[in-house]
């Protein structure tokens, strides 16, 4: 079993049940708790397309050193840093996906608190004046 | 009851979408052009043993610069969108535990230095300016469970935001004409590989990141935290669009 | 070139962020941080401004010479860092981001002092990241200033605290939360495929070729499609425009799409056909489904709205078409960008300083004129007229997709932007006419009032240059439309100044053109038609006191107009001057009291018909290879429907059966000078571009026989309707309006005989009409100007007191029934001819009679007006206007000459002819024509008539003796009993005994299909609105049913 793919296919999951919990539930807290899910899912994507089976994290400390000395030694020459990490790039777009995933959330939860005090209702459909 | 069904049939529908994409994906064996030239150069030309660090601050720093920028946003508009116009009677707060009380006694300094230490060695070890920054605003939470009513300060959490922020973009403009360009971080020397004082720029922009990052955190936590719900969901007093 | 020390792009980021951030150390009520957010948003576009003069004064040179600049970030080459490109595409962008972002700022300066330092900071940010979405070069960063564009859009919505902003913000956060999903999907699996972020290397990378990078590119081509609007998908983009206030949304509209735009313009090129077939389909969608569904839209803003998600629909057609466009596409995105962009935010402003959003509302705006003249100018860029950039934009648009022969878009995007039409113009018929008095004037300090100002120039700017840079319309000559800005800019004095200048001006263009017109008879009546006209209806002008505001700047647009076509060097030209005579008729005809419903229907028509001649034009310039006038000859590509699309456009105009309807109520409610302008001059033109297009065509091609046999019908038909139509009315204003229709129907059956006597006819019709009609109109109008009054039964016995209209009247009468003594008899001679030679029995048959029922219409005129009693009320009533009579005694000179020496017109007419028609001319002997079937004296049928004239008079004085004088009063009603005041008048309802035997060809059938198909229309918008539920979720629900039967469609296609 290859993590990566297993990664992916966890996420999509999750896109799926954060979907569900968007498209069906009326309160409003609870769509945006649905969308928090969807993007965790791909946030959990991004990561398993960046990993590779086997590989260790992109920090080349001590532990990486040494990691890479032996496989040299196996190998019968000093191994290349990059056979033995995982792609650093995900990780670090992750990291910004997952700032503005919170920043979004926060400002729905605060629409959510200003609509409340507007209506005394977390409903959705509390709010359809502005149609067709 | 028919929109559920409608949505079960929209997502089985987006289900197949995603199974297509799983069918044709294949997973890489090697790294890609870009990282293995990350790889290979980043540790001799940012200097950061942490790779993810180098491409967050450096390599990728104009995203970076845009991610706290949306932290920023969000707690600018947060700031205004949420005000209070006047202070609406005292909110009456069942006493926390002692068990939190006490706790959150011992544990805030504790958060708080774990999270300093985690933004300052962000270029040698797992963690960075976010990760330490969501520390930070963690111990916040703490306090604020312990005594939702305290006062926290959001002029200083402002101007500590403001300053950092844009201290930030100021060296990031000196890269321009001290470096080879907009948040280049070899302003100042690569020092030893490894070390605290190493990396050139990249420690103190992700100390400056850190600090931000905490302060904007902070500032949206405080944000929620100063909203008066009023008490029992269906209150009349507050007529339509009164707020602001 | 640029200095990057000081204009550097990135320093658009530093500096804004810089600023941004700054701001935190401020609090509320301060004026510091909105100054700061001008000086910033100034400094961002003296930055853009300073590429953009960079790669304009390369010039044309931009692709092969200088090539765009690049930014490295990091101090790292790309792919390994994020870079940014600065191109000319990216500085024209950034530039009308920047400016809107320096004057949006202003617009909303006080909203903003009240929500404090932070929504400046946002509102900073806001502009930044737009900069940021067009300048990057990498995929991911793409993303995050789409997010920092989003997240700023959604706070700002909320300056305006309702329940409706907060519902549209929070909708709006969930579509962009979803977009986004989508958006970061697509970007981690291209990075998986392609190995990088950054777009120039991904192009490289060959995504299509794999199916996972396949996959990648539908989701990020997806995700931007859908930050784009596309129809039915877009419920959430409504509501902002929506709710949000004014200044938000324009900022949104006018800058916002743009960057949207920009984005997937930078993605596309790394996917495949598939992909532009896709956008260009969704925006096709689009265009048409919003503007669809705008006809039921009643609420300005919403509306605005509707218009916008639809223009991006164009845009995205444009865009979809790169490959057919080449070259052109950046050309014709920014012609649709421009006017879109500075009219939108034109508009949203407008709708900021008004306090109810009704369309009827708007009508406030006349209290501002200056405002109402912003109104007009960004509904006229926003439909395509000149001379505003869209209209190059649409001509070349549709020139190209018809020369790549994709016949169906261009009728979806012409179709689209009538419906767009359709709304636009009801609502601007609204702000011109409605009744405004309850309304409150709109709110419009200097700070609000400057950026619409300032874009509205901008607008006019941009037309002229983007005219300038087109090959074709290069050698325009823009004199008369400066001489028209100046009179526009002494609009304060009083009319007679401008009246004298402004026959100053046609004069002296007269002179200007003759030698250029010498040896060119057809052009040079034409050219006589329209200008001496033009001189004689401003000669009348004289009579009106006071300032006429707007009349002098909208006369002379509608005579340029009429001047380019006459001197048009090419089809654009020509089609450039028509738009103009559009524009400057349709304000004249509105000016009147109650018209406008008319002015509307007219306005549609016109617009219709321009579409479908611009559809035509296209299809003979597909063929030709090029837009010389000679395209017209001969035309290759689908010539029948080419040549039927051009007859219809010029059909509109001279009000045809079937596309007549709007002629009667414009006319009639306009007033007396206007009225001639419209109708002894406007209606020529539509004849005068038959007779253009009917050269080319000819009649030996085997599609020229079923067109001609139409067009043939169309003129007898309209001569019938028109006439006997004529006869019923009881406005005497109505009657000459519906008696146009019918003589124009001589004109058109005439060239469609495609004979030489047949357009000998159309000809000196054309000539006639324009003589007599001129005369009546100026009467009738002066009379009815007099009396306040068109109603015949309010007239009667005028004679005593207007002696001089009378015998004007008199003989124009006689001239247009076709009676001899006076030249309209030559006119019904050749027709005579013409039936004869030709055979076409059927269609003469009915053209004769409706040549009688003119005489019943004139007589009950003349006599019901001028003979019979007079009225008490109008013992004391005073000859018209002596500056009415002036140029009807002109004319009224013109139409003796003519009479006694019909050669002096039909000769070299007849010469000119038969270089085209060489078969069956007139042979001419002095004053005396003959052909095949007899002769025709035009001097000794004078002398004739005259002679017996002089005798019967003489006869009847010597009978004075025996008169009988009869009381006025002396009346009697054989037992029928008035009801009504005006049934007691002998000549209301003249010929209701007609009425009652042939009324029924005279039942609006034509209206009532044209009602039928518009409550169609409406019927259908407003069933397909009911798709906009105004719930999030289900705006959600939409979109990702969006991306998932896009998905499978495309992989069905695959």
């Amino acid at each position: 079993m290859n993590f990566g793919s297993l990664a992916l296919g966890l996420g999509f999951l999750l896109i799926l049940i954060g979907f569900w919990g968007l498209l069906t539930q009326k309160n409003l807290i609870k769509i945006v708790i649905g969308f928090s899910v969807v993007d965790t899912g791909v946030h959990i994507i991004m990561v398993g397309i960046g990993y590779l089976q086997g590989r260790t994290a992109p920090i080349l400390d001590a532990a990486l050193m040494q990691r890479t000395a032996a496989a040299g030694n196996q190998a019968g020459a000093s191994a290349d840093v990059g056979s033995l990490i995982v792609d650093p790039v995900p990780q670090a777009l992750v990291l910004t996906a997952i700032v503005i995933g919170l920043g979004i959330t926060a400002l729905l939860l605060a629409y959510v608190v200003r609509l409340h005090e507007q209506r005394q209702s977390l409903d959705i459909s509390s709010y359809e004046d502005l149609k067709w | 009851m028919i929109k559920k069904i409608f949505a079960f049939l929209l997502l089985i529908a987006l289900a197949g979408v995603f199974l297509v994409v799983l069918q044709n994906y294949e997973t890489p064996e090697e790294l890609n052009l870009t990282a293995a030239y990350y790889a290979e150069h980043g540790a001799e030309e940012v200097g950061a043993a942490n790779l993810v660090s180098a491409i967050v601050v450096t390599y990728r720093g104009l995203d970076t610069l845009g991610e706290v920028t949306i932290l920023f946003l969000t707690a600018s508009i947060l700031s205004f969108f949420l005000k209070q116009r006047e202070e609406r009677g005292k909110r009456s707060v069942r006493a926390s535990s002692e068990l939190l009380r006490t706790a959150s006694a011992v544990l805030v300094p504790f958060i708080f230095l774990l999270g300093a230490y985690v933004f300052i060695n962000g270029h040698l070890s797992p963690g960075g300016g976010f990760q330490g920054g969501a520390i930070i605003a963690s111990g916040l939470v703490l306090l604020l469970l312990t005594d939702p009513l305290r006062k926290v300060s959001s002029r200083l959490l402002a101007r500590v935001e403001s300053a950092s922020g844009f201290i930030y973009v100021g060296l990031g403009i000196a890269g321009i004409f001290l470096a080879g360009g907009f948040l280049d971080s070899r302003v100042l020397p690569a020092g030893t590989f490894g070390t605290l004082l190493s990396a050139g720029l990249l420690p103190i922009l992700y100390i400056l990141i850190g600090l931000k990052v905490g302060t904007e955190l902070s500032g949206l936590l405080t944000r929620f935290q100063e909203v008066q719900v009023p008490d029992g969901g269906d209150s009349p007093d507050l007529k339509k669009g009164e707020n602001v | 070139m640029v200095d990057q020390l000081f204009f550097n792009p990135i320093y658009i980021i530093g500096i804004g962020l810089a600023a941004a951030f700054f701001l935190g150390f401020f609090h509320r009520g301060t004026l510091a941080p909105r100054i700061i957010m001008v000086a910033v948003t100034a400094a961002f576009t003296i930055i853009s401004l300073a590429w953009m003069q960079a790669f304009l004064l390369q010039g044309q040179t931009a692709e092969h010479g200088q090539a765009a600049a690049q930014v490295f970030t990091a101090g790292f080459q790309p792919p390994f860092s994020i870079n940014l490109r600065m191109g000319a595409e990216e500085a024209f962008l950034t530039l009308l981001i920047n400016i809107s972002g320096l004057l949006g700022g202003i617009y909303l300066l006080d909203t903003l002092k009240k929500m404090g330092s932070h929504a400046v900071s946002v509102f900073i940010i806001l502009i930044m990241g737009m900069n940021g979405i067009i300048m990057t070069r990498d995929i991911f960063n793409l993303f995050v200033f789409m997010e920092i564009v989003s997240i700023a859009v959604a706070g700002l919505i909320v300056l305006q605290k309702e329940t409706n902003s907060l519902a549209a913000g929070f909708k709006y956060m969930i579509a962009a939360g979803i977009i986004s999903v989508f958006l970061l999907l697509g970007i981690i699996l291209a990075y998986a495929v392609g190995g990088s972020l950054n777009i120039d290397f991904l192009t490289a990378a060959d995504l299509p070729g794999a199916k996972a990078g396949m996959i990648a590119l539908f989701f990020l081509v997806i995700a931007l499609l859908l930050e784009l609007k596309p129809f039915p998908a877009n419920g959430w983009a409504l509501d902002v425009y929506d709710a949000a206030p004014a200044g938000v949304s324009a900022i949104l509209a006018a800058a916002g799409s743009a960057a949207a735009y920009y984005a997937l313009v930078k993605i596309l090129p790394l996917g495949s056909s598939s992909h532009y077939t896709l956008v260009a389909a969704a925006g096709a969608v689009t265009f048409l489904g919003s503007n669809l569904l705008g006809l039921k839209q009643h609420r300005g803003r919403r509306l605005l709205g509707y218009s916008s998600v639809g223009q991006v629909g164009l845009l995205l057609i444009i865009l979809g078409f790169s490959e057919v466009l080449g070259a052109q596409r950046d050309y014709i995105a920014a012609g649709i960008i421009l006017s879109h962009s500075l009219a939108k935010a034109i508009l949203f402003w407008l709708a900021g300083m008004l306090k109810q959003d009704g369309l009827e509302a708007w009508a406030a705006l006349r209290k501002k004129p200056i405002l109402l003249i912003l109104f007009g100018s960004a509904v006229f860029a926003l439909v395509g007229f000149p001379p505003f950039p869209s209209f190059f934009a649409k001509w070349e648009l549709i020139l190209l997709l018809n020369g790549g022969r994709f016949y169906l878009w261009s009728a979806v995007i012409l179709g689209a932007s009538f419906l767009e039409a359709v709304y636009l113009f009801r609502w601007f018929g609204y702000a011109l006419k409605m009744d405004n008095e309850k309304l409150a004037e709109p709110e419009a300090p200097l700070f609000r009032l400057l950026p619409p100002i300032v874009f509205g120039i901008l607008l006019y700017g941009a037309g002229w240059y983007m005219g300038s840079i087109l090959e074709g319309f290069a050698n325009f000559s823009y004199i008369p439309l400066a001489f028209i800005l100046f009179l526009a800019l002494i609009d304060r004095l009083p009319a007679w100044i401008k009246n004298t200048v402004s026959i100053a001006g046609v004069t002296f263009y007269i002179i200007d053109l003759y030698p250029r017109l010498e040896g060119d008879l057809l052009r040079l009546i034409f050219a006589g038609i329209f200008l001496i006209g033009a001189v004689l209806t401003l000669l009348s002008g004289y009579y009106y006191k006071g300032r006429r505001a707007g009349f002098y700047p909208l006369a002379l647009t509608m005579f340029a107009g009429l001047a380019v076509l006459i001197e048009a060097a090419n089809l654009l030209e020509f089609f450039y001057g028509w738009e103009l005579m559009t524009i400057g008729s349709y304000f004249l005809l509105i000016r009147g009291k109650k018209s406008m419903p008319h002015g509307y229907s007219y306005m549609l028509f016109s617009v219709g018909g321009s579409f479908a001649m611009l559809f035509g034009f296209s299809l003979a310039a597909a063929g030709a290879g090029s837009i010389a006038m000679s395209a017209l000859t001969g035309v290759t590509v689908l010539p029948m429907l080419a040549y039927s699309l051009m007859l219809v456009g010029f059909l509109t105009k001279t009000a045809s059966v079937g596309l007549h309807i709007w002629l009667p109520g414009a006319h009639g409610e306009a007033v007396a000078d206007i009225h001639f302008m419209a109708s002894a001059i406007l209606l020529k033109a539509g004849v005068f571009g038959l007779i253009t297009v009917l050269l080319g065509m000819g009649a030996e091609a085997s599609y020229t026989g079923p067109i001609l046999f139409v067009l043939g019908w169309i003129g007898a038909l309209s001569a019938l309707l028109g006439n006997i139509s004529a006869s019923f009315q009881e406005s005497a204003k109505r009657l000459l309006a519906w008696s146009s229709i019918g003589q124009l129907g001589y004109i058109v059956f005439g060239l469609a005989t495609m004979s030489h006597l047949g357009w000998l006819i159309a000809i000196s019709y054309s000539v006639t009409h324009f003589l007599y009609k001129g005369i009546l109109f100026l009467v009738i109008g002066g009379i009815a100007l007099k009396l306040g009054t068109p109603y015949m039964y309010k007239m009667g016995g005028l004679i005593k007191r207007m002696p001089f209209s009378f015998l004007a009247v008199l003989i124009a009468i006689i001239t247009l029934s076709g009676v001899p003594p006076l030249v309209g008899f030559a006119a019904k001679w050749i027709t005579y001819n013409l039936i004869i030679s030709e055979g076409i029995y059927y269609q003469g048959f009915i053209v004769l009679i409706s040549g009688i029922v003119a005489f019943l219409y004139l007589f009950r005129m003349i006599y019901t007006m001028f003979l019979g009693q007079l009225k008490d009320n109008l013992r004391t009533v005073r000859e018209i206007n002596i500056w009415f009579l002036i140029p009807v005694y002109l004319l009224l000179a013109a139409i003796m000459v003519l009479s006694f020496f019909p050669n002096m017109l039909l000769r070299p007419v007849g010469e000119m002819l038969s270089g085209y028609f060489p078969d069956g001319a007139i042979a001419w002997t002095g004053t005396l024509g003959t052909t095949r079937l007899g002769y025709y004296d035009g001097g000794a049928i004078m002398y004739v008539i005259g002679g017996i004239f002089v005798a019967a008079l003489l006869f009847f004085f010597s009978l004075r003796k025996r008169t009988q004088q009869v009381k006025q009063f002396n009346i009697f009603y054989s037992g029928e009993a008035p009801s009504r005041p005006e049934l007691s008048h002998f000549s209301y309802n003249f010929f209701a005994h007609y009425q009652k035997a042939i009324g029924v060809l005279t039942l609006p059938l034509v209206t009532n299909f044209w009602n039928w198909l518009s409550g169609i229309l409406h019927g259908t918008a407003d069933f397909f609105r009911r798709i906009y539920t105004g719930n999030g979720q289900t705006y959600a629900y939409h979109l990702v049913l969006y991306i998932v039967v896009v998905f499978f469609l495309q992989r069905g296609g695959m």
